[in-house]
């Protein structure tokens, strides 16, 4: 068995594409992508109809071979993905990657969402940290997840910052892993409501499943220290009694009569206790005899579980990119050398 | 003809082969392995699915209950049970070794392969371990240091801080006291919590206030060596992999977390008969030509928190960024 493909597969990009994460348990030496929508049609502008990896550390991150088409023509161009005009290549992961390098913003608004203006190539759904948030240092440190990704600047819906004294005039930003090493995480709290069944929202997207019990952790600084699970009656974590959206959950904690929960003051860094923060303690499934309906467990989610597989081959998706646009079916095939590696082969 | 004259050295003599193999092999370098030793150890059967749930009962809540002698009964109460699943997974490393390696190259080759499978299932366990400490346990920002970042390094107040909210969560210690003893420059060592900390913190550790570095202590007798010092109600643990992620404190430096717990915080879980297995697959099952073996390894592990309740911990930077 010289060189063979150990595994291969397709996927349709949605309607909005989206990066793609190709699990490879055994790795790959040569990686290849295929576009079988495109590569029939004669678009134009033109688009990348196939990409190629080469392992061994041949292709750098972010690169490899692009195929492309030439405008309304079958004609085919190969260069890099990395050639301008440049974009989203390979990257074949094969440990938990720390934050990628830093970019420094102007501004984050303080509104409802917040707004972050910084020249950046990331993609809607993409996990950020921000730091050193000059005049926003509360949410310093804090993870986030992006949406409304434009090339200048980016959406924090799971931030209402409209209650900050005042935006951040400039900032740092890195990218980081799309999950943590261990799913569920602890989550960072931005907002909790005084209700009946306070509403809580988080700065991370669809993190938390209906049924899944919390413990929170509020510091002082944040005001609403009842909720701290010490503070409960009988310490009994949160349940997550609804989902609202992919950033609010409510819970069956009635805080009507809580002290407010808010940011503390800016100012405050480096002394004030910072995050507001819950993390997963276990799951409470709810089973009615009488409709039969069991509500409250997610089989998949809410065990601990490793959040990300690895080795993977990340697949960006764009019309230049190895992952295509929407509605475009891609065919991936990793190969692999059972003896050797590209770099010294061995004749078998 | 002219002949060379002369003593015959080493210089003019080189020795046919210029290298020879010591007898004894050097360490393999291994790191501290401080992640489990703290958690708990339960067992799945086999035959029952992936998913293991570990349950407990809430305790019951101690408002009213007083009798008033009218013969009505106090309200019955339901308890509450809190359930934490976990999903096994299995991890394996092989290393397939052709058969001139043996006959040529070395001696004992397999011999000292297996010993490296073995210490990787122990590093890679560690490791799995450590992830989820880092990932799925709420912490604190250190904010008594005066290294002006956020957070800040670690001080007495954020090792205090931590100690309140394991109190307050009526947390159980883990380690039993060390009774003072009349040694010269000792102290005592409380009962306390474990705090597992990455070996760039050492510096730090030593200036915090109160510290009893391990030396200290009033015995060394089943001290772990990863052990370095007490401070306040907990004993800190080091190694070189603990968690930390660079770059993204306030002034863009490594932040590193420490997580402290207590008794039945968090839980490794084993599948029977699936803890540690490695085997050997011979030159006739790997080859069709029969010239390459395979050593492998591989374990099933879950992991747990068991009681958010029961762990907490820091986020800090150092004092001197390196």
């Amino acid at each position: 068995m010289p060189f063979t493909i150990v595994s291969q597969g397709t996927f349709t990009q949605p309607s909005t594409a989206v990066n793609q994460i190709i699990p490879l348990p055994s790795g790959a030496d040569y990686f290849t992508t295929t576009n079988l929508t495109q590569m029939n049609l004669a678009p134009n502008p033109g688009v990348c109809v196939r990409g190629e990896w080469y392992g061994g550390g041949l292709t750098a991150n972010n690169d490899g071979l692009r195929w492309k088409k030439t405008n309304s023509s079958n004609a085919i161009n190969i260069d890099k993905f990395s050639t301008a005009t440049a974009s989203n290549g390979f990257t074949y992961v094969t440990s938990f990657q720390p934050p990628q390098a830093a970019l420094t913003g102007t501004t984050i608004t303080n509104a409802n969402p917040a707004v972050a203006s910084v020249t950046n190539t990331y993609s809607n759904g993409d996990q950020v940290v921000i730091y050193n948030a000059v005049g926003m240092q509360q949410i310093s440190g804090m993870t986030f997840t992006i949406s409304s990704v434009s090339g200048s600047q980016f959406t924090l819906l799971g931030l209402d910052a409209s209650g900050f004294a005042a935006g951040a005039t400039s900032f740092q930003v890195r990218r980081v892993n799309q999950f943590t090493p261990v799913e569920p995480s602890f989550l960072f709290v931005t907002k909790v409501t005084q209700a009946a069944q306070a509403q809580v929202t988080v700065s991370q997207a669809n993190s938390v499943y209906l049924g899944q019990k919390l413990e929170f952790t509020i510091p002082g600084s944040f005001g609403m220290v009842q909720l701290n699970n010490f503070n409960q009656p009988q310490s009994l974590p949160a349940v997550v009694t609804s989902i609202v959206d992919a950033y609010n959950f409510t819970i069956n904690v009635n805080t009507t009569n809580y002290t407010a929960f808010a940011f503390p003051a800016s100012s405050g860094s480096p002394t004030t206790l910072l995050f507001a923060t819950c993390a997963p303690a276990g799951q409470s499934t709810q089973f009615n005899p009488i409709t039969g309906v069991q509500t409250g467990y997610n089989f998949t989610q809410i065990p601990f579980h490793t959040g990300q597989f690895i080795p993977y081959m990340y697949v960006p998706a764009g019309a230049n990119s190895p992952g295509g646009s929407a509605g475009d079916v891609i065919v991936w095939q990793a190969y692999k050398m059972e003896t050797g590696t590209i770099n010294a082969p061995v004749p078998s | 003809m002219s002949f060379s004259t002369g003593i015959t050295g080493i210089q003019n003599m080189a020795p046919e082969l210029p290298v020879q193999a010591s007898e004894d092999l050097l360490s393999t370098p291994m790191f501290n392995l401080i992640h489990s030793f703290g958690v708990d150890l339960h067992h799945a059967e086999s035959y029952v699915g992936k998913t293991t749930r570990m349950s407990r009962f809430e305790r019951l809540s101690t408002e009213g209950g007083q009798l008033d002698g009218s013969g009505i009964d106090p309200a019955s109460e339901v308890p509450v049970r809190t359930d934490i699943d976990a999903t096994m997974e299995i991890y394996a490393k092989s290393i397939v070794t052709n058969e001139q390696v043996v006959l040529w190259e070395n001696s004992k080759t397999l011999t000292k392969f297996t010993a490296l499978l073995g210490q990787w299932l122990r590093e890679k366990e560690d490791l799995l371990m450590r992830d989820l400490f880092a990932s799925s346990v709420s912490y604190i920002n250190a904010t008594g240091g005066l290294n002006g970042d956020q957070p800040s390094n670690i001080s007495l107040n954020d090792v205090n801080n931590i100690e309140n909210i394991l109190l307050g969560n009526d947390a159980r210690s883990m380690l039993t006291n060390l009774e003072a003893t009349l040694k010269f420059a000792t102290g005592g060592v409380r009962d306390a919590f474990i705090a597992l900390a990455n070996t760039n913190l050492c510096a730090d550790l030593q200036k915090v206030q109160g510290v009893l570095l391990k030396s200290a202590y009033p015995t060394q007798e089943g001290i772990r060596p990863e052990e370095y010092c007490s401070i306040s109600r907990f004993r800190f643990f080091v190694s070189s992999k603990a968690a930390r992620t660079p770059g993204i404190s306030l002034k863009g430096n490594t932040i590193y977390t420490i997580p402290m717990y207590g008794l039945e915080a968090a839980a490794k879980i084993e599948q029977n008969n699936y803890t540690a297995v490695i085997g050997y697959r011979p030159p006739w099952v790997v080859s069709s030509v029969a010239q390459n073996s395979q050593l492998y390894a591989k374990f099933a592990i879950a992991r747990a928190i068991t009681n958010q309740n029961w762990i907490s911990g820091l986020n800090v930077t150092t004092f001197q960024p390196s």
